[in-house]
This record gives C-alpha cells, structure tokens and sequence, in this order.
C-alpha cells in the first residue's frame, strides 16, 4: 500500500510548493494560453486572403477591364493596379514577388479573334500567396476565354438568320451570367476527417514543442530537490528511489497534461478542428507523449549536479529533437537526416498528431509512434534509475 | 554497558584520490550519546552519510539495530533519524506541513503525522509559528525545524550533524535542551559538533577525527586526563592537541 502512496504523497508535496508560487504557476498556466493567442493570431484566417498586383497596359480595353473586375469578384482577392515602372522596381526591390501583366492589344487581339496573351512577372517561385493568386488569374481568364468561344460560336452560327445581333449578345450573355452563378458543374468539399482548417497543419509540431518543456521542468524538480538538501534527506527516510522517481515522474505528466488540455482545449472549442473522438485520442497521445519526455527528463535530473546543468542540456536535447522531428523543415524520405530523425522523439508524436489533427486517422493507425513513445517513457525511467545509482553520491 | 546498536567496521570511502573516510571502526551502545568530533574535513559528515544508507562505503560495513547498511538499508532507515548540517527544508511550506510530509514518508499515517508534527513544533518553540513559511523564518528557526523533522517517527538512533552550528545563543540553547531531553529518554544519538563544551557536557563518549580516521575516542573526562587534569582542561585542549592549530579551510 506504501509503494502507491508515497510517490503520490511526493505528488500531493509537490503540487502544494507549485500553488504556493503564484508567478510559477500562472506562467505556466498562460504560457499554453499565450500560444494559443499565437496561433489564433497567425492562422485563425480560415480563408485565403491575397492581393492580386495588376499592371495594365489596356486600359481603354473592355476586356481587360472584364478581367480585372472578375478578379475583384473573386472571395478573398483584393486586386491593387500598379504603373509599369512602379511595379518592375517593386518586383526589383522585392517589395512584390508576382505581378500580373495585361499587355497593350489585349481586348483588340480577343475581339479580332488573335490570341491574347496575360503575363506573370515574378521573383523566383512568386511566393506561396503569388502562386494561389496565380491560380486563381487562370482560373478566371480561362473562364472569360470560353466565355469568349461561346459568344463567337453562337453569333457565327446565327449569321445570315436574320436575328438581332444585340438580341443575340444580350440573350448569350444572360445565358452566360445564370451559368456563372448556378453553374452546372460544381465542386465540393466533404471532409471525411480531421479539420480543413490551416491551423491543422502546425498544431501538431506546436503541441509537440510545447510538450518537449516538460524535459527542462522535470530535469529542475530533482536538481532543485538535490540543492533544498531534501533529495538527501528523502534518502534516509523509506521512500524508495523509484517511489521518489514514480512521484517525479506522475507530478511532470499531469501538469504537462493540463498544459497540453489547455492548448488543445483552446484549439477545439475556437477552431472546432475535432470530433469529440479525435480530442480524447490526442489527449491520449499527448499522455504518451509527456509520459516520455518526463522520464527523459529524469535521466537529465539523474546526471545533472546544477540547475544550470539540468536546464542546458536539456534545452540541448530540447532543440536536437525539435530540429530533427521536422518541426521546423520538411525531413525527407531518405538520407542521412532521415534516419537521424528516426532517432528524435519527436518525429513520432509529430507523425502521430498529424495522423490524428491533419489527417482524421485514429489511434489504430499510430500504434507504432504509440508503442516507441510509451518504450521511451519506460526505458527513461529506468535509465534514469540506474544513473541516479551510478553517478557521484549516488544510491 | 547496554548492548551495540551501531557497529562501524573499518569504514572507508575515497572521491576520486581523496580518502574521506580511512579504516575507522566504532561502535555505539544502545541509549548512548556518541559524539563525532573533528576540523573541517576531517570525514565527520562523510561517516554520517555512511551510517545514515546515503553513501555505499568502499569497504567495511555498519550494521545498526542488526541490519547492514550495505544489505538491508530499507531495514535500517526504519530505524535512524537525520538532522543534516545544511537545512533539509521545503522553504515554500509551512513548519507544519514540512514536518507531516516527512512524517508520511518515515511510515507514520496522517493523524500519526500531524500529532507528532504540533509535539515536536510545541517542543521547539514554534507551536504558535506552525502554520507560517519556513522561508519567512530565521535562521534559528529553521534550524529547530530542520531538527523537529529529524524526530518524525521517534527514531531509535538519532544523527545530528551540527545541529546549532551559526544560530543565535536562545535557538542554540532551545536546540541543547531539547537534546539533552532526548538523551534522557533513552534515545541512541550520534552527534557532530564544532562547540566542544557541548560535546563535553552531553556526550557519553566521543570520537576526534582528523583525515579520515579516529584519532583517539573515549568518554571526554579520559580524554581530558590524557593531557592533564581532567577538572582543568578542556576538551578544546585535547582537540587542539590531537588535530593541531593550522588551518582547515579545505575542501570538504
């Protein structure tokens, strides 16, 4: 009975000195809070939202003009018109990174029937927003130059019957405009699982770092108990060296836990980004996850003789695995850096919450990053163990 | 004489080339006040370690109550209590709360824990600063504390490393008498000291140690008369004989 209420007694004592810190513990409480306003503040915009930088050397033309007001038509899309030489030395001076240029003859060229020609003017790949803008440009020009095929087609085909030709242009472009707004062809979106949400794509690598402080916190709590004189003093009173390493250990994890509640909690109930289901089982990986990270924590605790110590290698370890678990940069699937990211712990919990956040899988398919997280969690703390008994006045 | 309840066998223990603790034997009789004399460094707080299962020695055993500090510590530690030299204390809790969490972790349950807790505080003189910070307290204070800690659990042998060291004369002497009570109850205690007359004036026997070793142990009025007459010299004397007046600022 001892052996399970010890280490909870060393959770109790533990969980009373961090109340008592006010400032600890409202850091510690805001800092998932604070990510989150991060987070909200740079991806909270679900829809894209660009500018389209438009040089127009048309300007009398009505077909450019057709062009630019469609553009404007489209969600999301601002449309900004530039001279010329302002936007080559704004592309110059990178200040644009994608312009697009509706040349002279560009309406005479559609109506006599030549073909017309937009360009894009861009630095290197145009940017991430230039090629989304790009996109859409096509999309509409295309639309136009069919649009453009039918009024020629019809009206060729209605020569010499004697019919109106403004009848016919009027009756098309009424044809053309209800097929515009109810068109015939539509596409949509039925998500089978997981958030369409941009945020979906950096939750998991957030959540993932964020989970990784837990190595520095757990690493301080022994250290600060050796330098109280206290780890000393536990020693000679029956508290075993594993009841006092369970303590550890289950403090760390539950306040990683309410930590990572917090951020994720914050993330389902403003983005809506889970299914019920989905939420309980990233709560379950992150259990893993921080269960983990705890127990490396105690193997940096083990070795370290300072709080200096503690912190340094365990921001060591800290930014090695956040840099090798892609968290920053795209891994990729082969080479070295591939297989030194295997070694990361992070790559596992990342491919997990991506599983589970981005991709609508469930725990079934993360078995294996389950399986080599929980085997951290168990080897660190027995790892941890056998350092605390070997290293200098150790037991 | 009362039967052995601590016997140290030629203890030693090195940290890297430095021999800490060198081949000293002793034993400590049931109910005895044994006190550890010795400079800086000379291995008093080395040998507490040892005694108390905190250190493995190199060679040599203790067994205490019996049990072996090598094979059956878990056995050993239901037996002792510590009062390090440096404070052992959750600053952030209060006086109270210190004294019922380690009272859990010697075994006692809650209700056992906390009457123990408010006897031990009342017998300091902090009944009526149970419940404050241990970090807002003085010095004096938190020495009482950190020795009201070392009683949880009524431990059969007591070690007392330094107990009164750099408190003020009223805490010194709360922290005397309270010793002085426990000897008379019978208790087993192991006691280190720099105040020699303390050692004198309490201690059934002691032990002057210097680099390692036991340099000479017997009760303070033998050793007394070793140099002299034993009513008009002091145990410093015999120290200062033994050990030397240079310097010890070594490190430790």
């Amino acid at each position: 009975m001892d052996n399970f209420v010890r280490p909870l007694l060393v959770v109790l004592l533990q969980v009373r000195i961090y109340l008592q810190d006010r400032a600890d513990l409202a850091l510690s409480l805001l800092l998932p809070i604070a990510i989150f306003a991060l987070m909200y503040g740079a991806f909270g915009e679900t829809q894209f939202h660009g500018t389209a930088h438009v040089v127009n050397d048309d300007p009398r033309g009505n077909h450019s003009a057709l062009l630019i007001d469609r553009l404007e038509e489209v969600d999301g899309l601002d449309v900004q018109l530039h001279s010329a030489s302002d936007a080559d030395s704004k592309l110059d001076r990178a200040d644009l990174l994608m312009v697009l240029y509706i040349p002279e003859g560009f309406s005479g060229n559609l109506t006599s029937g030549e073909q017309a020609r937009l360009v894009f003017r861009q630095r290197g790949n145009g940017g991430d927003e230039g090629q989304i803008v790009a996109g859409i440009v096509r999309g509409v020009a295309e639309e136009m130059a069919q649009e453009f095929q039918v009024r020629s087609q019809v009206s060729e085909a209605l020569a010499g019957s004697g019919m109106d030709q403004t009848h016919i242009d009027v009756t098309v472009q009424g044809f053309l405009e209800r097929e515009r707004e109810n068109p015939t062809v539509t596409v949509g979106e039925d998500i089978v699982g997981g958030s369409p949400d941009l945020v979906n794509k950096f939750l998991p690598s957030i959540v993932t770092m964020f989970v990784l402080f837990a190595i520095t916190l757990t690493a301080r709590t022994l250290v600060e108990e050796r330098k109280k004189g206290t780890l000393e003093r536990l020693l000679t009173t029956r508290l075993s060296v594993g009841q006092l390493f369970v303590g550890k250990f289950l403090v760390n994890l539950s306040r990683g836990f309410i930590q990572a509640l917090i951020l994720l909690g914050l993330s389902y109930a403003v983005f809506q980004m889970f299914t019920p289901l989905s939420f309980i089982e990233s709560l379950v990986l992150a259990v893993i996850f921080i269960a983990a990270v705890s127990s490396m924590g105690l193997i940096i605790g083990s070795v370290a003789r300072t709080e200096d110590q503690a912190t340094w290698i365990a921001i060591f370890f800290t930014m090695a695995m956040v840099m090798l678990g892609g968290t920053f940069f795209e891994i990729p699937e082969s080479g070295v850096l591939n297989v030194l990211s295997k070694m990361s712990i992070n790559t596992y919990a990342n491919d997990a919450f991506e599983t589970i956040i981005a991709e609508g899988g469930t725990l079934a398919d993360v078995g294996l990053q389950m399986v080599v997280m929980a085997g951290v969690a168990v080897v660190g703390l027995v790892l941890g163990r056998i350092l605390f008994k070997v290293m200098p006045g150790g037991r | 004489m009362s039967e052995p309840f601590l016997v140290a066998q030629d203890l030693h223990k090195s940290f890297n080339e430095h021999k800490a603790v060198d081949g000293i034997s002793f034993t400590i009789y049931k109910g005895e006040m044994f006190g550890l004399l010795g400079p800086n460094g000379a291995g008093k707080t080395t040998t507490i370690r040892i005694l108390s299962t905190v250190l493995e020695p190199d060679r040599g055993d203790v067994t205490i109550g019996g049990y072996s500090v090598r094979h059956k510590s878990d056995a050993v530690r239901r037996l002792i209590g510590v009062c390090p030299q440096e404070l052992a204390l959750y600053e952030e809790l209060s006086a109270l709360d210190n004294l019922v969490f380690f009272g859990r972790m010697v075994g006692l349950d809650g209700r056992d824990a906390r009457a123990q807790a408010e006897a031990h505080l009342e017998l300091m003189g902090l009944a009526e600063r149970a419940k404050g910070r241990v970090d807002k307290f003085s010095g004096g204070m938190k020495r009482r504390v950190n020795l009201a800690v070392s009683l949880m659990g009524h431990p059969e042998l007591l070690f007392l490393d330094e107990p009164t060291a750099g408190i003020d004369p009223q805490s010194r002497n709360n922290i005397y008498e309270t010793i002085a009570g426990l000897r008379g109850e019978g208790m087993t205690i192991l006691y280190t000291t720099h105040y020699m007359e303390e050692a004198d004036r309490l201690c059934d026997r002691v032990a002057i140690m210097d680099g390692g070793q036991i340099i000479a142990m017997d009760t303070p009025r033998e050793l007394r008369g070793q140099i002299g007459p034993p009513d008009q010299v002091t145990l410093e004397d015999v120290f200062l004989r033994l050990t030397g007046r240079s310097l010890r600022d070594m490190k430790t």
